[in-house]
């Protein structure tokens, strides 16, 4: 029970590090790589609240499907915001 | 230390703050019992659909029709994404040189895993969780890795375009519908399951229509997603000289 909540703990608050710097990075490939690093959180914490059937369909769409559109869509426009 | 680090600490520091006095204050406790709507489907789903996998009865038999609907929805913003990026010319891309050959090997080797994990996570769903989203997500991961790997110049001479995969996406999304329909024309209802479809063949557990539903999104979701990728792959420049032709035609 208690690693249970030490791991959902850890890994609520690493998934707020990945967002505070996806949304705070000017470089926007490394920002599509920090969304996936939330991804990969919310993931776990999705598993260890016993989802794993939502566990895995967010792991294929936001970590794999999401980041490879964003990098096709930041393909066709600049790599750095101003 | 940068302002951006030092505002993350206080940001965390805040978080861990209001958690820890609501945690202190309200006192929540998890329930130890489970609503009459979870018991019902802990104790019949097994019966009433043959699958030991609650989420994907409901998802296909008890809540069938919705999710049917959900499909047929991407599929239109799937051809909206494919009308804007039609073009009145063939495809024919300057760069045919993809990456070194230890790269394609590799990929190679990881699409064939990808794939293989992703039937198994769609033609399971009625076992184990999954189910044919993410099995049909999975799989067209492979798409978004053999496009930068093998350009897309190698999959459009191989007859890969995505108004073929459009095209595929359209037939599965028929057979998904004619599962759903086929149980009337015995007079039954529309999505039925255990009464017209068979829970095993040959000794192997299929519960019913749910196998059947999730063979064709799987097919669905794949061929879709990967159209996404193949006209989301095609570059700039090519839509550039596109509209620089229309122009100096007229």
């Amino acid at each position: 029970m208690i690693v249970t909540l030490i791991v959902l703990v850890i890994a609520l608050l690493l998934s707020v590090v990945f967002i505070y710097f996806a949304v705070t990075e000017k470089d926007l490939l490394k920002a599509v790589v920090f969304s996936a690093g939330q991804s990969v959180c919310y993931a776990i914490l999705l598993h260890t609240m016993a989802a794993p059937d939502i566990a895995m369909t967010y792991l294929a769409v936001s970590v794999g499907l999401y980041s490879a559109l964003l990098v096709f869509v930041i393909s066709k426009t600049e790599r750095y915001e101003v | 230390m940068s302002t951006r680090v030092l505002v993350l600490l206080l940001l965390l520091a805040g978080i861990l703050l209001t958690t820890l006095t609501v945690t202190l204050v309200l006192r929540p406790e998890a329930p130890l019992s489970i609503r009459g709507l979870g018991k019902y489907y802990v104790v019949y789903t097994r019966q009433n659909t043959s699958s030991p996998e609650a989420v994907t009865a409901i998802v296909w038999d008890y809540r069938g029709l919705d999710t049917i609907y959900e499909t047929v929805v991407l599929y239109m913003a799937i051809i909206g994404g494919l009308a804007l990026s039609t073009t009145t010319r063939k495809i024919a891309l300057k760069t045919r040189i993809g990456l070194t050959s230890i790269a394609r090997t590799a990929t190679r080797i990881i699409v064939l895993l990808i794939a293989t994990i992703a039937a198994s996570i769609a033609l399971h769903g009625h076992l184990t969780p999954g189910g044919g989203f993410p099995g049909g997500s999975a799989l067209a991961i492979t798409a978004m890795l053999i496009i930068p790997v093998y350009t897309l110049q190698s999959l459009l001479d191989q007859g890969v375009s995505s108004t073929r995969l459009v095209a595929v996406r359209g037939l599965a999304l028929t057979a998904l519908g004619l599962v759903a329909v086929l149980p009337v024309f015995r007079g039954l209802e529309a999505v039925t399951n255990l009464k017209f479809y068979p829970s095993h063949v040959a000794g192997m557990l299929i519960s019913g229509s749910l196998w059947f539903y999730n063979l064709f999104e799987f097919l669905a979701v794949a061929s879709g997603f990967a159209a996404v990728a193949l006209y989301l792959s095609i570059p700039e420049e090519f839509y550039r000289e596109e509209i620089r032709g229309v122009r100096g035609g007229e």
